[in-house]
């Protein structure tokens, strides 16, 4: 009783500049921290998952229209509100719906979500990006119900499409971390440069045959350019350029990027701007790897 | 005397009427270009185009206050964006998006961003900043021109090579 009635304040004043310390220490060394912003840089590798977001709204809140062959969908709130978002779903059934494209409730997502694509990063990444959407301000948005015109789409074309036609790519066991194999990575399974860049076949799957070469008919009625190394028709760029590009969106020519792509390399919370200049460099590096295919994209 | 003040002021009406239409003449012949608005403007972005690249490789070649001839160019330039988009403007050429005109106030403000950050990087390299320079340059691309191209413009289909510098 003696000593709680009579602190020896001699002793206390060490220890509350201890505890006044720990906080600083804490945010220093807490995994949360690192993991967040690994999460908000993989964000930005993907373009910043810019289809969740309508340009000059709120981000990850999702209603931004697609439409497709066999209806029209819009991007699901994936900010972490527990009504109209994602906040009361687990850390699981957020990466499975990335992935592997299932709602909580087993429902499939339409694939305008490129979960095929997605199903290539890896766990450790996939992680740290759900982390980094948790910390995002939630938004109240109710999701806008889809309106599929094409009879059993859902019941029996998807599964069918899913098992015979997508690509799927598949997860590295760790994450790349340098040179062409994190190019790669970066281009095939994050950064899904092929969903928008790779020509489509009759059932409107990526035609992987002809990885990168380019779409006549890609989103929002845009005539998306071949990248693949290509001496007429496609990408001829330095290794150099194609990174200051990523980073800056300046053209050798003195052109500017827009539409999507702009959007992708300006993102939302973080986009290919952030990636580092080691990364947009493998990126180059790894484009430069592809078999060049002649395909005249535009007159 | 009252004739006379009324032939005066018929005459000085003349004149004024004269000069007015002359003006306004002179001003329409003054005015630059095909007067197809979709090959002006196409003109013109190819001229900011090039402005851009020398911009960047001046920079690049560690000359950063050379580049205010370039910068006041594009201010200049930005100042008669609005004017080569009049309503309806669109042809099978033209990459421009309808949404210009829906969203013209938009349009305008990011014409006007051009111009204002154009007009800064010609004050910095005016300065002799370098630094300051170097630093606008660094987010030019994306902060001026991007801008407007991500929402306004359907991109082109092929990726250019740089253009041979004389």
């Amino acid at each position: 009783m003696g000593v709680l009635t009579r602190p020896n304040w001699r002793h206390a004043v060490p220890l509350l500049l201890f505890l006044l310390s720990l906080p600083a220490v804490a945010v220093a060394q807490a995994p949360s921290a690192a993991e967040l912003a690994r999460g908000k840089y993989v964000f930005g590798a993907t373009g910043g998952c810019g289809c969740h977001t309508v340009p000059k709204q709120p981000a990850n809140a999702g209603g931004r229209r697609y439409d497709g062959p066999f209806g029209t969908v819009y991007s699901s709130n994936i900010t972490p509100d527990k009504e109209t978002g994602i906040g009361n779903w687990t850390d699981e059934q957020i990466i499975t719906a990335t992935r592997l494209g299932r709602r909580p409730n087993g429902e499939r997502l339409i694939p305008v979500h490129p979960y095929t694509t997605f199903n290539g990063m890896a766990a450790d990444d996939l992680k740290a990006l759900v982390a980094f959407l948790r910390s995002v301000p939630p938004v109240k948005r109710q999701n806008q119900p889809k309106k599929i015109t094409v009879p059993m789409f859902e019941s029996v074309f998807l599964p069918a499409w899913l098992a015979a036609f997508a690509p799927r790519e598949t997860a590295p066991t760790s994450v790349p971390t340098t040179g062409v194999a994190r190019g790669e990575y970066l281009v095939r399974a994050v950064g899904h440069c092929g969903e928008c860049h790779t020509p489509r076949t009759m059932t409107m799957a990526t035609d992987n045959s002809r990885f990168l070469a380019g779409n006549p008919k890609g989103p929002e009625d845009s005539e998306v350019p071949n990248i693949t190394p290509d001496k007429t028709t496609g990408l001829q760029w330095s290794e150099e350029e194609i990174a200051d590009y990523l980073g800056s969106g300046n053209k050798p020519d003195g052109d500017v990027a827009g539409g999507l792509m702009g959007e992708v390399i300006e993102g939302t919370l973080s986009g290919y701007k952030d990636l580092t200049k080691a990364d947009r460099l493998a990126i180059a590096k790894y484009l430069k790897t592809l078999p060049p295919i002649k395909n005249k994209i535009g007159k | 005397m009252e004739l006379r003040l009324v032939r005066t002021g018929v005459i000085l009406g003349s004149l004024v009427a004269l000069t007015a239409t002359g003006c306004a003449t002179a001003t329409k012949a003054q005015m630059i270009g095909t007067g197809d608005p979709v090959a002006d403007r196409q003109r013109l972005m190819k001229n900011v185009g090039a402005n851009w690249a020398d911009i960047q490789a001046k920079v690049k070649a560690g000359a950063p206050e050379t580049v205010a001839v370039n910068a006041e160019a594009l201010s200049l330039h930005a100042q008669r964006i609005p004017t080569l988009f009049p309503a309806g403007s669109l042809t099978d050429k033209s990459k421009a998006k309808p949404d210009i005109w829906q969203k013209w106030p938009e349009f305008e403000a990011a014409a006007k961003n051009l111009e204002n950050r154009a007009a800064t990087l010609r004050d910095q390299a005016a300065a002799k900043d370098g630094a300051a320079v170097t630093a606008t340059v660094a987010n030019f691309g994306r902060e001026a021109c991007g801008t407007c191209h991500t929402p306004f413009r359907v991109p082109p289909p092929q990726q250019q090579p740089a253009q041979p510098r004389s």
